[in-house]
């Protein structure tokens, strides 16, 4: 899939509000059928990114392409967006209000009549199509909202945070959504500070802080960059093995156990050995990949 | 374009099936005439028992106490039996004329004679005043000796409340009549003639318009004519621009503007907007003259065939109907747009209301210019305030019905007009497409103007 022209080229592009940078000199590229994790903490530039991806606001240089052209008003029908500022209209019916969205994206009449039906259906909320939108949990408007970016079956799909304030049912069925429309070969594009998440949905990411993008890849490569050589134990008796910098950098105890870094070209066995050599009892002994928190964390602390 | 009209449609679908429509359509026409008739009637309305008056009478020989007394007695006798006339005349009447009949209507009196009693002037008033303080007497009136003989004399009224205008005036219409009738039969006239001498004369009033052609006799119709399409233009746009304000505030609180703004370009949404609240207003005004329509061809040939034959609707001429609509629409694109600016500006709709409040005194600075123009429609104060675009909506209508101007000036205040439309509506749809993806916090003016800078 990665040799394929890619749905989504953002080249160099920046933006500033004022004195403040929101985004600089930023380039990606999201291919079809994948899921691409935008990531980052709180005001890193992602939104802002994404207004551009999508025609709302117009970068200072720069230039984005979408299925290989220049982006226009017309393209907008290709896109569904689901912003993380989001909601409906308090006293319009579920059903005018989805048709209302449908419209706005050029499906009309029986055609958008269908589809409102349909995702309703999936979803699990036909029986709330003539209820207006302040009788929905909150949840339920989650998922009315969800409908409203992908009911025009657009190729390129923008999810904003689309699982904050679900509960785990209904987090299971948006991402059960999300990997059928990447089955169907959609590109979607999806933004996130929750790394769990991230970490089980996409298979690319990209990181970016202050306004720069500060990592990229797919998770299998970024994480593979990060191997650190962690080693979560728990030991009866050898902790003097542990005191050795020659063999272990880092040491940090939690209620159930410890977690080690290796010092640099140590060697796990040799540690694993070390301790038998030292007569402890070994309960745990576990070579641990790093989180994409964990890679997160350190990436956004490390420039500060 | 078809997503513009989807935005008109929904807007003006949703608009149109509220309560809030529904309501207004009913009691709109009910507010108006609250508005316009029922302050005066208010202002003139005697609550509280009758005013207790003193009179004390110092001619040579009491001569003028009886008069004045039955004067003021039998004025309340005679309202009475025309009290019913007197309501059928305000409907018809301008607006002063209305307020002196009704005032006029409602004062009762008690009235007594002071008794000098050979005590000094001031032993009296200090009596009378303390009489005042026990609250036993509303006021009273004394006479000097020389009031009939000497033409400066002057009378005088001691009372508490002298603020109340009406009973004063009553005072000093009795008062005068009768002197002026003791004048005049001292004088050599004789009684049974002063009634007919005193008569006053009547002034029937004829428009005239810029052809030099006469039209029908002018009943003080046309005056509440022009003052209800003065209020009636203030009200509604006053009313609409607060639905597009609401419109405008409701997208940005519930968050649907960034969803609107990656499917519809802003300026199509803000425009939709517009045309959708602009059409819902039409539609209230089509209803409120349909059914305006429908009592003039209905109910008056009913009344005149019951025998109710001098109801005397003022004639306006159809293309009144025409500037009506297009000064409506003026006035709903100028001050709207303003509502845009500021719904765009604010993060809720208290924030929004305070705003507004300029924009409200820019509108009422109109209504009050328009009482100005009704005096002297086609003076050059009326002229200039005509053409500023804020407050031509209410100030032109006023002028085209009390006193129709060229209708170069008619076309130069609506070009005005609408140029300035179009320019708020370039400010306001570069103010939206930012200000309704600021959340948080409202916006300063130094940033408003930057963002209407920014490309």
């Amino acid at each position: 899939m990665t040799n394929s022209s890619p749905s989504v080229v953002v080249d160099h592009i920046s933006k500033s509000f004022g004195e403040f940078t929101a985004v600089n000199d930023l380039s990606l590229a999201v291919h079809a059928g994948r899921v691409f994790g935008l990531l980052g903490p709180n005001g890193a530039g992602k939104t802002t990114t994404i207004r551009m991806i999508v025609n709302i606001t117009a970068p200072d240089s720069g230039r984005i392409k979408l299925f290989g052209q220049q982006i226009t008003p017309a393209l907008q029908d290709r896109i569904g967006y689901l912003p993380e500022e989001r909601g409906l209209y308090k006293k319009m019916k579920v059903g005018d209000q989805l048709r209302f969205f449908a419209e706005l994206k050029s499906v009309s009449g029986k055609e958008a009549e269908r589809r409102v039906d349909r995702w309703l259906d999936r979803v699990k909320l036909t029986e709330w199509k003539s209820k207006k939108a302040t009788e929905l949990s909150k949840g339920m408007q989650q998922k009315i909202q969800f409908i409203t970016a992908v009911i025009h079956e657009p190729d390129l799909i923008i999810l904003d945070e689309p699982f904050s304030g679900l509960d785990p049912v209904n987090v299971d069925l948006l991402k059960e959504i999300i990997l059928e429309l990447k089955a169907a070969g959609k590109t979607i594009i999806f933004s996130t500070h929750q790394m769990e998440v991230a970490e089980r949905i996409c298979d690319d990411i990209c990181l970016i802080n202050r306004s720069r993008k500060v990592l990229e890849g797919s998770i299998r490569e970024v994480k593979r960059g990060f191997s650190r050589n962690a080693v979560a134990l728990r030991l009866v008796g050898g902790e003097s093995v542990l005191d050795d910098r020659a063999l272990i950098s880092n040491v940090e105890r939690h209620s159930d156990g410890i977690e080690v870094l290796l010092a640099e070209g140590a060697n796990p066995q040799t540690l694993l050995k070390e301790l038998l050599a030292a007569g402890a009892t070994i309960e745990r002994f576990e070579m641990i990949e790093p989180s994409l928190h964990d890679i997160f964390v350190e990436k956004v602390t490390e420039k500060e | 374009m078809n997503k513009l009209i989807a935005i008109i449609k929904r807007e003006y679908l949703q608009k149109v099936r509220t309560k809030f429509f529904v309501i207004m359509t009913v009691l709109g026409p009910l507010m108006l005439v609250a508005f316009t008739i029922v302050p005066g009637l208010l202002i003139s309305m005697k609550t509280g028992g009758d005013t207790r008056i003193a009179i004390l009478d110092q001619t040579d020989g009491v001569k003028l106490y009886d008069s004045i007394r039955n004067s003021l007695l039998k004025l309340e006798r005679d309202e009475g039996s025309s009290k019913g006339q007197a309501l059928g005349d305000a409907a018809n009447s301008n607006s002063k004329d209305r307020m002196e009949k009704a005032g006029r209507a409602s004062g009762s009196f008690r009235v007594d004679q002071v008794n000098p009693n050979g005590r000094s002037l001031d032993e009296i008033k200090r009596e009378l005043n303390a009489r005042i303080g026990r609250d036993e007497l509303d006021g009273y009136l004394v006479i000097p000796p020389d009031i009939v003989s000497n033409s400066n004399s002057k009378s005088s009224y001691y009372g508490r409340n002298v603020g109340d205008v009406f009973t004063r005036g009553q005072l000093r219409d009795r008062l005068n009549s009768t002197v002026r009738r003791q004048r005049l039969i001292n004088e050599g006239v004789k009684d049974e003639d002063v009634d007919a001498l005193s008569r006053s004369v009547d002034l029937a009033t004829y428009p005239v318009n810029e052809k030099g052609e006469e039209g029908a006799e002018d009943s003080g119709a046309g005056f509440a004519m022009v003052f209800i399409i003065a209020f009636l233009i203030y009200m509604t746009v006053l009313l609409y621009g607060q639905v597009v304000l609401g419109a405008i505030i409701e997208e940005k609180e519930t968050r649907i503007a960034e969803i609107l703004f990656s499917s519809v370009r802003p300026f199509q949404i803000m425009f939709g907007k517009l045309i959708g609240v602009s059409l819902m207003a039409l539609t209230q005004l089509g209803i409120w003259a349909a059914a305006f329509a429908a009592l003039v061809l209905l109910a008056v040939p009913a009344m005149a065939a019951r025998g109710f034959t001098d109801i005397n609707l003022p004639h306006l001429p159809p293309f009144f109907a025409v500037y009506f609509f297009l000064f409506f629409l003026l006035g709903y694109f100028v001050y709207s747009t303003l509502y845009v600016l500021i719904g765009s500006m604010v993060t809720t709709s208290q924030e929004g209301g305070q705003m507004a409040m300029p924009v409200i005194f820019l509108l009422m600075a109109g209504l009050y210019l328009a009482f100005a123009v009704i005096r002297a429609p086609n003076s050059s104060f009326a002229f200039w305030v005509s053409m500023v675009p804020f407050f031509a909506p209410i100030t032109m209508m006023v002028r085209i019905v009390s006193q129709t101007p060229p209708f170069w000036q008619i076309a130069l205040s609506l070009g005005i007009g609408f140029l300035t439309v179009v320019i708020l509506l370039w400010v306001a749809s570069r103010i939206y497409r930012i200000g309704m993806l600021m959340y948080g916090k409202k916006a300063s003016i130094p940033e408003v103007i930057r963002w209407a800078r920014q490309a």
